[in-house]
């Protein structure tokens, strides 16, 4: 057995070599990175017409990103989130299904974190075990109501045929509105004079290994890890994933393969949604440790729309293009403060590289007529 | 006629086309001559749609000539022929469905007055031609085209060409879609249509109407042009002959073994179609071990329902299916998958393959429930890719490489690799539609070869196919079906081709009268 | 085809629709609204106004997907449209712009809008781009850089306060009872978005232009075999429905007075309310326009409760639209999508 196991093995790294070097898998990397390549270059160019020195601007992206201690733990920090959301967003496209509604899942998920970490608390021994137990239900909390949050768009898309763009978006309207209304109202903390929540116990969080900050830990980090690599080997591995990436592919050929549609569809956006609420659950406990407006969150869920897409919707290649996103948001803070380059510019290079990513084809024509591009397929 | 010394109002000279590897027209001569009908006639595959194809523009023949009114033309597009005066009625018509008739037929032309359209004007010329090929399309004019029936449609595709200017009219399949009604109503358009001077092009399988209305008919087979013949000398009979002789395949294999037990039954079955008819209409099959039943008929008459009732895909309004005794009429597809039931699909290239996928992805579709290559949810893609290179051996897959995505593959190929897919199941029954379509003549070969093994091995196969050749060869019995029933159950050994095909057209050879009576035979 | 035809044939549709007019009805019975307070004059104007850009996008990307070519941008289109306008009347008009800079910047937004449109008609239709992902570039794009622009003019998101459209009053007209105030003495784009409305259906249902639009998007083959270019017409109409949407946001903004650009900015999600409402009005201008009224209705309702001396919770009156989108959408959903929608049409062979 042994014989066939080592064989097995130099199969499996040839064929993780001839994988990698598969012309699709080869095309796409090469249009993810000639997409942000081609983004970064037209933010260059708006940044030295709108009348700021672009050179500087580029430095201030490096510096803000990598430049220091306090900037690697900050853009992993952001990291986190988009590899998390990003995933999310990979489950259900990859599936076919548009899920823009990680924003709010993401929302409803962390919300429903705090809360119920703050009811369970009192019940619970202070200390280190109290606070694992109340970490694992939190992250619980999480996933059950992200999940069932987008359960409900997947239910009405696959048996009323409602789309699901739509439907996810104006849930975000209402995630956001709603958990204002609560965090404001009936949820406020006692005597908070702004909108908040009352604070998780402070024993409730991620170990501060490596990095001191108080907003990040290398814990939550692995936990995103963890994620993408379990989804991946979900998708890659499981008969389950087969009929997910099926469904994605070819709807008809998924239904000759014995693949229920529907079900397929509200499956899928659960654990879409299951992810985005684990994402908010790290940002309730590991960044804010309570509640507040929604409104004033960053668009994670939105940019995870980005995050996937130059991943090609694969929950592996998430990783490397969260840390991309995640060096970006991390270089915005830090040209919002220390120059008066505004950082929107960096959400707006953030809608270049989903346009270019749209269009394929425009890189296809230039790779033949450059004569770079192989032949299709 | 043939006096005429007239230049015909069409002449194909030496037209051949080919895509890829497949010949669909050999070397094909065709005349027309001014102001008749001219029937061009032959089995699903004989080349007839891709003649008429390179005539109305729409690909550009390999070789040969196309001459309108003695004049030579090439045509890049089918704009360039309707210049020319040839209009294409499609059997999928081309008409905006939300829109109403008489948007339709001046689409692209509409008389305008101070940019609006001048409906009164554009009425005015409708009406007039109307009135002069003597339609009734005229009460219609209002109607969006999605609220009128096939027959209606169908005229207002004719006034659509005929408004354009169209001299010639190609009619593809015109009367598949049609009640008898409407066939005749068709007919005497027709007519009236060569009365004032048009030219038709006639393409059918159904020879009694060839018979009746056309002045010239041309029989291709494979390809070729075999003959033309004046309808007034030739019959339904001759046709047939000509159209199915087939000496390029084999003679009908011998059977070995004898039936066994009924494996599938079904019982009065009736399923619905896309668009909520009855496609289906009371049928009842045995299908036993150790026999290949072959459901004939020209395609659109509920086979495609059929299947997907049988297969898994469609629920049947009404009647059981049984399998091993077992009561599956309501069991899912999946569940059918695990229980032995093969399918090779209709459609190999939107529902047996995902075209993206390489073959080993592909060689797990339909089994990715099924150990060996799944256990307790995890997938082994080492067994499956063993599996996929033992088809693509076993099964003589071109070219040999399980990393080829399966869109890469020829037609024939594709279906070589699904037929061994579904075969290496190990079913219980095999379930198969169509199963050569667009193959080439070694994959048939070997495709039918593999079926006719595994009869002798103890399957039970259902094949359903529209060449007559193929169920003659493989099928143990034969039902032909027609608009929802089978017409007729023969045995393969004492019926002759023209039998199949009158009763493939509707009409049951044994019947006194006229006019088709399916006799709801039992298969 | 009769009511009855079309009632049994939409079950689902109109047994929603009478449900939710039912509950409705409950709903002002029961909680005892005070429906003379709410249902003013003054209510129904604003209604309209708040109308008006949801209305000009509804009808933009209606033309679009008519055409076959899904725009989703409509959103990004709006935010752009917004701060364009703003930016026109900043640069033209200085720290107070009038009226006329006003117009002015109105046209100067729709014309930049135009710009914007064209290399996006060029990526949908000859790049073959994925239509629900440009869309979705096209809301980022919007998303950046419109709060970008805002702070490279005026070094904050938010815009410091212009001027917004003052009302014009029609002799005669603005007379007649209950519409005359409504349409004839408020703002002269309420007017300018219905005569918009009616010029659009006129076209779409009336001219060979309009014929030529729904043959492109039910049966592109049909089309090209009458003669006429395909592509050509779904470029007209991507470009135009960028337009209209670049439009309706430079309406919000002439309407608001100054530009927002924090958070999803000062249309917040009128672009996507505009698809819903075209979808809703069933692919007519004058259908997608009276949704577009419905959902400015219900945007305004807050106010209206708050003036009327109902206590509710202004954060979850103010998700009313949103959720209203989504039963709209579940029980009308299923309207008839152009058959030929996000097909890119090949027309050699």
């Amino acid at each position: 057995m042994s014989d066939a196991g080592s064989s097995r093995d130099s199969g499996l790294l040839d064929r993780i070599a001839a994988r990698l070097l598969d012309a699709s898998v080869l095309e796409r990397l090469a249009i993810a990175i000639a997409s942000t390549g081609l983004a970064l270059l037209i933010g260059l160019v708006i940044v030295a017409a709108a009348g700021y020195d672009a050179i500087q601007f580029l430095g201030y992206v490096l510096e803000g990103s990598f430049g220091d201690s306090s900037a690697i733990s900050r853009t992993l920090k952001f990291t986190t989130l988009f590899i998390l959301t990003g995933v999310a967003v990979a489950i259900a496209f990859r599936a076919g299904i548009f899920n823009i509604g990680v924003q709010g899942q993401f929302v409803v998920g962390g919300f429903t974190t705090v809360i119920s970490i703050l009811w369970l608390a009192p019940m619970v021994p202070e200390g280190t075990v109290g606070g694992i137990i109340l970490l694992l239900f939190g992250f619980l909390a999480a996933a059950v109501a992200g999940g069932a949050y987008a359960a409900f768009p997947g239910a009405l898309k696959a048996y009323t045929n409602t789309n699901e763009i739509i439907t996810t978006i104006m849930l975000n309207f209402i995630a956001i509105g709603a958990v204002g209304w609560l965090v404001e109202g009936p949820f406020r903390g006692e005597g908070q004079a702004a909108a908040n929540t009352e604070r998780i116990p402070e024993y409730v969080s991620l170990p501060q290994i490596v990095y001191d900050v108080p907003d990040f830990s290398i814990v939550g980090l692995a936990v995103a890890l963890v994620v993408a690599i379990l989804i991946s080997v979900v998708l890659v591995r499981t008969s389950f994933g087969y009929d997910i990436v099926t469904s994605g592919y070819q709807e008809s050929a998924a239904a000759y393969a014995g693949v229920d549609a529907k079900r397929m569809i509200v499956v899928t956006m659960t654990i879409s949604g299951m992810v985005a609420g684990i994402a908010g659950a790290i940002f309730a406990i590991m960044i804010q440790g309570y509640y507040s407006n929604p409104g004033g969150i960053a668009t994670y869920g939105y940019d995870a729309i980005a995050v996937s897409l130059l991943a090609a919707n694969n929950p592996i290649g998430a990783i490397p293009a969260g840390l991309l996103f995640g060096g970006l948001d991390s270089a915005t803070s830090y040209i919002g403060l220390s120059s008066n380059i505004p950082p929107e510019l960096i959400d707006g290079i953030v809608g270049l590289v989903v346009l270019f990513v749209a269009a394929p084809e425009l890189f296809r024509m230039a790779a033949r007529r450059t004569g770079l591009g192989g032949d299709d397929r | 006629m043939t006096d005429d010394t007239r230049t015909p109002a069409v002449r194909l000279e030496s037209i051949s086309k080919r895509f890829g590897d497949v010949v669909a027209n050999d070397d094909i001569d065709l005349s027309v001559e001014q102001g008749t009908v001219h029937a061009l006639v032959g089995e699903n595959g004989s080349g007839k749609t891709t003649l008429m194809s390179v005539l109305y523009g729409l690909y550009d023949q390999d070789s040969g000539t196309i001459s309108i009114d003695g004049e030579q033309r090439t045509f890049d597009s089918p704009r360039d022929a309707m210049d020319a005066g040839v209009g294409m009625i499609h059997q999928h018509f081309q008409l905006v469905e939300p829109m109403t008739v008489m948007q339709n037929i001046v689409l692209g032309h509409e008389p305008t007055e101070n940019g609006l359209v001048n409906a009164s004007a554009a009425r005015g010329e409708v009406e007039e031609i109307c009135s002069r090929y003597g339609f009734e399309v005229d009460q219609h004019l209002d109607t969006p085209v999605r609220d009128l029936d096939l027959g209606v449609r169908q005229r207002v595709e004719i006034v659509k060409s005929l408004y354009r200017g169209a001299d010639i009219l190609i009619l593809d399949e015109p009367t598949a879609v049609l009640t008898p009604q409407e066939v005749n109503r068709l007919l005497d358009v027709m007519e009236d249509l060569t009365a004032a001077g048009r030219s038709l092009i006639f393409i059918t399988h159904k020879l009694g109407e060839a018979l009746a209305v056309a002045d010239g008919i041309t029989v291709l087979r494979d390809g070729e042009a075999v003959g033309t013949v004046n309808a007034a000398e030739t019959s339904e009979q001759e046709l047939a002959r000509m159209m199915v002789d087939q000496e390029i395949l084999s003679d009908r294999r011998s059977r070995e073994t004898e039936s066994g037990d009924p494996v599938l039954e079904v019982d009065g079955l009736r399923v619905r179609g896309n668009r909520g008819l009855e496609q289906v209409r009371g049928i009842d099959i045995t299908v036993r071990e150790s026999e290949i039943l072959g459901i004939a008929g020209v395609q659109g008459n509920g086979q495609s329902e059929l299947v997907g009732a049988l297969a898994g895909g469609r629920s049947p309004e009404s009647g059981t299916v049984q399998f091993r005794g077992e009561d599956i009429t309501g069991m899912n597809r999946r569940r059918r998958i695990e229980a032995g039931i093969a399918y090779i699909p209709e459609d190999r290239q939107t529902q047996g393959l995902v075209q993206d996928y390489d073959l080993v992805h592909n060689a797990l579709l339909g089994n990715q429930t099924i150990s060996p290559y799944a256990s307790r949810g995890f997938l082994d893609w080492g067994a499956v890719r063993d599996h996929a290179e033992g088809i693509v051996r076993d099964y003589d897959v071109q070219p040999p490489n399980p990393s080829a995505k399966a869109g890469s593959l020829s037609g024939g190929n594709q279906q070589k690799f699904i037929v061994g897919r579904e075969i290496e199941h190990d079913p219980d029954v095999m379930i198969a539609s169509h199963p050569t379509r667009g193959v080439d003549i070694g994959s048939i070969e070997s495709i039918h070869d593999r079926l006719v093994a595994l009869r002798d091995e103890g399957l039970a196969i259902v094949v359903v196919s529209s060449k007559l050749d193929e169920i003659q060869q493989l099928s143990d019995r034969i039902a032909v079906m027609y608009e929802g029933e089978f017409i007729d159950t023969v045995d393969p050994t004492n019926v002759t081709e023209e039998e199949l095909g009158l009763l493939m057209a509707g009409r049951d050879p044994d019947a006194e009268d006229e006019t088709a009576e399916p006799s709801g035979a039992q298969a | 085809m009769s009511m009855a035809g079309y009632a049994r044939q939409n079950r689902l549709r109109v047994g929603g629709g009478v449900a939710l007019v039912a509950l409705v009805v409950l709903l002002t019975l029961l909680l005892d609204l005070p429906v003379d307070d709410l249902l003013t004059i003054g209510f129904v104007e604003r209604s309209f106004q708040a109308a008006a850009p949801i209305a000009l996008a509804a009808i933009g990307g209606l033309y679009a997907e008519k055409s076959g070519v899904f725009n989703i941008g409509l959103e990004g289109f709006m935010i752009f449209g917004a701060v364009n306008a703003a930016a026109v009347m900043s640069i033209v008009g200085g720290s107070s712009p009038g009226q006329i800079d006003l117009w002015i910047a109105i046209f100067g937004s729709a014309l930049t809008t135009l710009v914007y449109a064209i290399p996006f008609a060029v990526l949908m239709i000859r790049y073959k781009a994925d239509q629900i992902v440009a869309g979705l570039a096209v809301w980022f794009l919007g998303l950046g850089f419109g709060p970008f622009t805002a702070v490279i003019i005026w070094g904050s998101t938010n815009s410091p306060g212009l001027t917004s459209v003052d009302d014009l009053t029609v002799p005669v007209l603005s007379d007649i009872p209950v519409l005359g105030p409504i349409l004839f003495d408020s703002s002269p784009l309420v007017l300018l978005t219905l005569i918009l409305a009616v010029a659009a259906w006129a076209v779409l249902f009336h001219t060979r232009y309009g014929y030529w639009l729904q043959a492109a998007g039910e049966n592109p083959e049909a089309l090209d075999t009458a003669g006429v270019s395909v592509n050509r017409v779904r470029y007209a109409a991507v470009i135009f429905s960028g337009v209209m949407a670049g439009l309706g946001g430079a309406v919000l903004l002439a309407q608001a007075g100054s530009f927002t650009g924090t958070g999803q900015t000062m249309v917040g999600g009128r672009g996507w309310i505009g698809i819903v409402a075209y979808l809703f009005g069933n692919y007519n201008p004058i259908g997608a326009a009276a949704a577009a009224l419905l959902f400015g209705g219900l945007d305004m309702l807050q106010i209206q409760f708050q003036t009327a001396g109902i206590e509710v919770p202004n954060r979850l009156v103010n998700l009313f639209p949103y959720v209203i989108v989504i039963a709209v959408l579940t029980v009308w959903g299923s309207t008839r999508v152009p058959s030929a929608v996000g097909e890119s049409y090949e027309s050699e062979e």
